[in-house]
């Protein structure tokens, strides 16, 4: 299985004295890895780094086997992996320019960046809300078109900070039946959350932040996750409380 | 109090027939203040959002020095111009003392302080998701500030009409570098301060009057865009 994103070594010091640790990470092609860890654990900070909207202080993130240390490498990673955050941003116009605004950078113009729209909205169940203005969203709508938007640039690796913390019941089914149609596309997907029960319900693989620090179980398939590779997770670790 | 009111009569009457001295005044006023506020933005906005998101040694340093140029009085900035301008100066031999160019200059000059820290505030108190966002779908950091400023783009346009209603209303660079020249570097208030001199109250009193109407749409204009 191809490995996309890969980190060695990665140390990343706050202010506060918080320090996130990544010994080692790969991120393969077409897999759902569910972030979990309390609040305050790093996983946003994680996704920011991975994102590379954040600057580690040393260690090393390979990209499709190519080191990420310079302005063109890390432009080259933002464009094909893409965050979602908790709490998006839309730009003050219609959900359509919202949606459009990266295929503009990518020069998809005219009729494929119309397509690009409107499948992507459809894929959040938001299809027709082209000319809506952005402010005007409810919270549930926001999210959706943030995801929309990143959906439409076709990325190798969605990164989802909580994407269901929130949600009310009508958004709720929708990311998380859309999550496991995602999985089909060769897509890879970190989605974080404190929320132990999602990993009941998608196939993921689990990844577990503590106090800054990493802990990856040894890498099982979905169908061995879920035939009991919960044995494989270290005793120490307990969900609970998350 | 006939004084006054003959006055007041006398110019309104001269804006009533749209008197010549009147309207040349008024038309350098406006062209001036819109060279030159144009010129200040190139300058301020972008050097406003490059202090607003830079992190650097002595950015402090530049930020008081920032405050302190929008303090400076408009005299000064003509008093420096001037020697920068004139025949002895180093930019003597362009030969712009004294014409609208210098005025523009001048006028640029104290603009572009106020225009680079109205971007800068406006910066400042941004939603800080905006540059993240823009990144994070592809966009290069030239492209994700163009993208911030378009969101901030009500803040950026009450930058630039602080500025026009600072240089429209000034008097000092005015009068220094163009010399109050009739119909070419008269401005509405060196015509005020010239003409009142002289005794023509009225005259100046109706440039008052458009000055005054100019400030009033001015400010009605910057609380529209500070609302949005």
């Amino acid at each position: 299985m191809k490995t996309h994103l890969e980190v060695r070594d990665l140390r990343l010091r706050r202010e506060n004295g918080f320090e996130l640790r990544i010994d080692r990470l790969q991120l393969a092609e077409g897999q759902i890895y569910h972030l979990m860890g309390a609040n305050g654990a790093g996983k946003s900070t994680l996704l920011h780094l991975l994102a590379q909207l954040v600057p580690a202080d040393s260690g090393e993130i390979l990209f499709n086997g190519q080191p990420v240390n310079g302005s063109a490498q890390i432009q080259a990673l933002r464009r094909q992996v893409t965050l979602v955050e908790q709490s998006p941003f839309l730009f003050d116009s219609s959900v359509y320019h919202n949606i459009a605004f990266g295929l503009r950078l990518r020069n998809i113009k005219g009729a494929v960046q119309r397509q690009r729209v409107a499948s992507a909205l459809a894929d959040v169940r938001l299809s027709g809300f082209e000319k809506r203005r952005a402010r005007e969203l409810s919270g549930g709508e926001t999210r959706r078109v943030a995801l929309a938007r990143a959906l439409a640039l076709d990325p190798k690796i969605l990164l989802l900070d909580e994407p269901t913390a929130g949600l009310d019941a009508d958004t709720l089914p929708v990311f998380e039946t859309l999550m496991t149609q995602l999985a089909g596309r060769q897509l890879t997907l970190v989605l974080s959350s404190h929320d132990a029960q999602q990993s009941q319900r998608l196939p993921v693989i689990p990844l577990f932040l503590d106090r800054g620090e990493l802990k990856q179980p040894k890498p099982v398939s979905h169908s061995q996750y879920h035939n009991g590779a919960s044995a494989l997770w270290p005793k120490h670790l307990s969900t609970q409380g998350i | 109090m006939n004084y006054l009111l003959e006055s007041l009569s006398s110019s309104l009457a001269m804006l009533l027939h749209l008197n010549t001295d009147v309207l040349n005044a008024v038309r350098v006023s406006l062209e001036t203040s819109a060279a030159s506020i144009i010129l200040a933005a190139l300058f301020g906005i972008p050097l406003g959002a490059i202090i607003g998101l830079a992190r650097f040694r002595g950015r402090r340093l530049v930020l008081t020095l920032l405050n302190t140029l929008m303090a400076l009085p408009t005299v000064v900035i003509g008093l420096f111009l001037f020697g920068l301008f004139s025949r002895q100066g180093p930019l003597g031999p362009l030969g712009l003392l004294f014409t609208p160019w210098a005025m523009i200059v001048g006028q640029m000059v104290l603009a572009t302080p106020i225009i680079a820290n109205y971007t800068l505030a406006t910066i400042a108190g941004a939603d800080p998701r905006i540059l993240p966002t823009a990144l994070t779908l592809g966009a290069s950091p030239a492209q994700g500030i163009w993208q911030l400023l378009l969101e901030l783009r009500f803040g950026m346009m009450a930058a630039i009409i602080a500025g026009f209603g600072r240089v429209i209303a000034e008097v000092g660079v005015a009068m220094m570098l163009g010399g109050n020249i009739r119909g070419t570097t008269r401005t509405m208030t060196t015509a005020i301060a010239l003409e009142t001199s002289k005794g023509e109250f009225a005259f100046g009193l109706a440039l008052g009057m458009v000055l005054m109407s100019i400030a009033l749409v001015i400010n009605l204009f910057l609380n529209l865009m500070q609302q949005r």
